[in-house]
């Protein structure tokens, strides 16, 4: 199991390289370069000279790059060119909000989307499959930042049970009101996990149902409920927790438009205000996090796929 | 040709599709012609501020008094043009990479496919985010920010049909009769693996308007006074209360766009496939369809 994650951190080795390299050679393409982004465009020929210099630009490229690298593995990211905080203590406050909404979404898609998968599976061509696919197709097509702006004029603005602005509040400081503020945007985002959840898993389910074992198991005589909870559904969930785990990663930074369309507080809502004001040490510093867990969660669901398969061979 | 238009009939015997398709139509010689229109997107009329639909303004107006539906109409120009311009370059850049990589294998496909694998590892909105950041806002950029996204798919799946094309009979007699790599790629494996490029044409359209229409809806897209639905749906979320409509309509047109699509990739793929099958089975291999 070691050498399965060792070997599978070399594949991740030069990608994550290169991405870092893009992100960092990024703030060179920017009109004025690094130090025009510092000592603003009317600097005076010595105020350029000190930023240079103390800046590092004038060792060679590839030094600046791994001072840059080490230190931003070392947590230190820089500072905001807005608010002169540690770019590092930024993200960190908007991470648990980002994590909490995409938690919610996957639940939210989970319960939506495992019984339209089941049942669209077990009545395969049927009017309900017929139904149940519309809905999957639905789910994926109707933009997000639009689903959540009819659910704000519903709930906020005509029945005016929600709010129409979703503040973050940690579940055990007030889980009533997390729960109201959270459900629009989760909601918002769970409807479209439900689509990809449950085309992915009605998919996985037929393949499943035509398998020979099931043939064996109702020849056995066992009721149908067995054969489709014990064996199929188990083996159809093997590939799903793949898409679980890479619709979360997906999520870390992913989940940007639902935050814009609730103001909600999230890393992708932190990173549209850095882009906005060209805070690019901030900009660089989102994007490598959210580059980072990315990364990481996709190297977890293979890691757990291949210890919850004992088909695969990762010795 | 003969293939292209009984695919094309297959496609439209579903009635999904043949919805799918004359309301893509309509948008679009809607969206050509709009400079015949008797309509004016840009005309402001501050008496008309944010009034609802009437027989006048059939969409009602915005917050200057400009006429919604013209705005949408309009902004299907910008969306079906990125989708155009994006899906271009993306197939532009990533078909040829998928087939140089399946064609030669070895170090070239590990290194072609790590740089796809980079442009895979950001979710597709903050990379075209970023590519933003660093290019300034324009047109162009947004453009080409939806464009390089889409070149993995195109990449991967190309290089997944030489793959499998790559040791069949008839590349190697090209190949024994002293065809070079050139021409063996061209033409002799790529016209052979049009048909899930072609599902991802239409796959891709989808996905570029819907990031287009996110880029914009951020502000981050296509810069005013262009009319884009994203930019509308944006503006029109500031005006829930008093013009429900305003974030409504644009956002059914977008919607319908985007399922249209949707429906019409999901068939072709299904008639593509089915044809595959068929000729597979009678033996028949069509090449150069």
């Amino acid at each position: 199991m070691t050498g399965f994650i060792l070997r599978r951190l070399l594949q991740l080795l030069p990608v994550l390289l290169i991405a870092s390299l893009g992100v960092w050679a990024m703030i060179f393409a920017v009109p004025g370069g690094p130090v025009g982004m510092i000592v603003g465009e009317n600097a005076s020929a010595e105020q350029i000279q000190a930023a240079v210099e103390r800046l590092g630009l004038d060792r060679p490229v590839i030094a600046q790059y791994w001072s840059w690298l080490t230190g931003a593995l070392q947590g230190d990211l820089g500072l905001s060119i807005h608010s002169r905080e540690p770019v590092l203590d930024l993200i960190a406050q908007r991470f648990p909000a980002t994590l909490q909404l995409g938690l919610a979404s996957i639940v939210i898609g989970l319960v939506i989307g495992v019984p339209v998968a089941l049942l669209s599976a077990l009545f395969p061509g049927s009017w309900l499959d017929r139904a149940l696919s519309g809905w999957s197709a639905l789910a994926l097509g109707v933009p997000t930042f639009w689903l959540g702006i009819l659910l704000i004029l519903l709930f906020a603005v005509q029945l005016r049970w929600l709010p129409s602005a979703s503040a973050h509040v940690p579940f055990w400081e007030s889980p009533l009101d997390m729960l109201a503020n959270m459900l629009l945007p989760a909601l918002t985002l769970g409807v479209y996990v439900s689509g990809i959840f449950a085309r992915f898993l009605r998919a996985s389910l037929v393949g499943e149902l035509k398998a020979d074992y099931v043939r064996t198991a109702r020849s056995k005589g066992l009721r149908e409920r067995d054969v489709v909870g014990r064996h199929v559904l188990r083996n159809a969930m093997l590939p799903f927790v793949t898409v679980v785990g890479l619709m979360m990663a997906n999520f870390i930074g992913g989940a940007v438009v639902t935050e814009a369309v609730f103001t909600y507080p999230g890393l992708g809502r932190l990173l549209i205000q850095a882009i906005s004001t060209r805070d690019y040490p901030l900009i660089q510093g989102c994007i490598l996090v959210i580059l980072a867990v990315y990364v990481v969660i996709n190297l977890l669901v293979d890691v757990l796929y291949a210890y919850i398969d004992p088909r695969i061979d990762y010795g | 040709m003969q293939h292209t238009l009984a695919t094309f009939r297959r496609v439209l015997e579903s009635k999904g599709a043949l919805v799918g398709m004359l309301f893509l139509a309509t948008v679009a010689l809607l969206a050509a012609f709009v400079r015949f229109l008797p309509i004016d997107p840009l005309e402001q009329d501050l008496l008309m501020v944010l009034e609802g639909p009437s027989a006048e303004h059939w969409f009602g107006t915005d917050e200057l008094g400009r006429d919604i539906m013209a705005r949408v109409i309009e902004g299907a120009r910008t969306s079906l043009l990125t989708a155009v311009g994006a899906v271009s370059i993306a197939a532009l850049a990533g078909i040829p990479i998928g087939l140089a990589a399946g064609f030669f294998g070895g170090w070239r496909d590990a290194v072609l496919m790590r740089l796809v694998d980079v442009l895979m590892a950001l979710p597709n909105i903050l990379f075209a985010m970023a590519l933003i950041a660093v290019l300034g806002r324009s047109q162009m950029a947004a453009l080409v920010a939806v464009g390089i996204t889409g070149i993995p798919s195109f990449a991967r799946i190309t290089r997944a049909q030489v793959l499998s094309l790559r040791k069949r009979d008839f590349v190697t007699a090209v190949e024994a009769f002293g065809g070079s790599p050139g021409y063996s790629m061209f033409r002799t494996v790529l016209p052979n693996a049009w048909s899930p490029i072609l599902v991802q044409v239409v796959v891709l359209s989808s996905v570029a308007i819907l990031l287009e229409a996110a880029l914009a809806f951020l502000g981050v897209g296509i810069p005013p006074p262009t009319p884009s639905w994203g930019e509308m749906l944006r503006t029109g979320k500031s005006y829930l209360y008093e013009a429900p409509y305003y974030a409504v309509l644009p956002g059914i047109v977008l919607t319908l766009t985007i399922l249209s699509l949707d429906t019409l990739g999901r068939r072709l793929a299904t008639v593509l496939e089915d044809r595959h099958g068929a000729a597979e089975e009678t033996g028949l291999e069509e090449e150069g369809t």
